[in-house]
């Protein structure tokens, strides 16, 4: 309560701070563009970096997972229910996969 | 409308930064002297105003808040200008750029530039924000995580350190 009580220096030094109001001239525009592009950046960062991964990993993933079929063929037939006929559809689930995850990015995109 | 800027509505939240640009941007060229600089760190402040939105508790004023994350930029850009200028020297240059004084930073000094060369960067801090922004004690302290009591014996010092430099009272009668 008793800040409120002003003296004349008090009122002195705030004539003195008072500034006159900047005039926003595209500031605010400006701003909001900026935080609209980060949250692009950051809903692109997740599924892009899914799309990058699996790009990459795709080779080297398929070449275990026949590796391990392989060593699968060793241990008798009536173990696993594994046939050899799926070694070529992996990569056709890797691109499904990948097809996925940018058919959601571009649903997100439609939705903004 | 705090309820649409937490829903993340950008449209909403632009309303505010036009409601609130003028007073942050003007609090910040008071502490740096320099409008670019204080218009770069406003941009910063309403970024990270932006993203640490859900922190706002709703209790004080929303301005307060505001000054309190526009003060936090200011400190931490300080610190990183202060973290440059002491890597160029240790390089063997002279960041005189980075090193001037609140007085130096601009052509043309006024009378309020001369007023606030006399305090602190705390001190100018907490006086703007009392007298320039109508913050109360308590918002201060808020604002600059100091006890109530500390911001009042501050904006003590700093009347006082006024007072003595520029004679006030004699201003004030003629």
């Amino acid at each position: 309560m008793a800040e409120k009580l002003k003296d004349a220096e008090d009122r002195l030094l705030e004539s003195l701070l008072q500034s006159t109001p900047i005039a926003d001239d595209g500031f605010s525009r400006r701003v909001v563009t900026q935080i609209r592009r980060r949250l692009w950046v950051r809903r692109l960062a997740l599924p892009l970096a899914i799309v990058v991964g699996g790009a990459i990993s795709i080779k080297p993933a398929t070449q275990i997972l026949i590796a391990a079929i392989k060593l699968m063929t060793v241990v008798p037939q009536g173990m696993f229910e594994m046939p050899a006929t799926w070694i070529p559809q992996i990569q056709i689930v890797v691109l499904g996969a990948m097809l996925l995850a940018a058919g959601m990015l571009g649903i997100r995109m439609l939705e903004e | 409308m705090a309820r649409a800027v937490a829903s993340q509505d950008t449209t909403a939240f632009g309303e505010l930064i036009r409601r609130h640009q003028s007073q942050i941007r003007n609090f910040l060229r008071k502490l740096t002297a320099d409008p670019f600089e204080a218009d770069d760190l406003s941009q910063q402040t309403f970024l990270h105003a932006w993203d640490k939105l859900q922190t706002f508790s709703g209790r004080g004023s929303f301005i307060g808040w505001l000054l309190k994350v526009a003060y936090t930029t200011f400190l931490q850009s300080k610190r990183k200008s202060k973290r440059y200028a002491e890597v160029l020297d240790e390089a063997g240059y002279i960041a005189q750029t980075e090193s001037r004084s609140y007085t130096q930073s601009t052509d043309e000094v006024s009378d309020l530039d001369k007023l606030l060369a006399v305090l602190t960067q705390e001190e100018r801090a907490i006086l703007v924000m009392s007298y320039a922004c109508g913050l109360s004690h308590r918002e201060i302290g808020d604002a600059t995580g100091l006890p109530v009591g500390t911001v009042k014996s501050v904006i003590f010092r700093g009347k006082e350190k006024i007072r003595t430099s520029f004679d006030i009272k004699d201003h004030q009668h003629g």
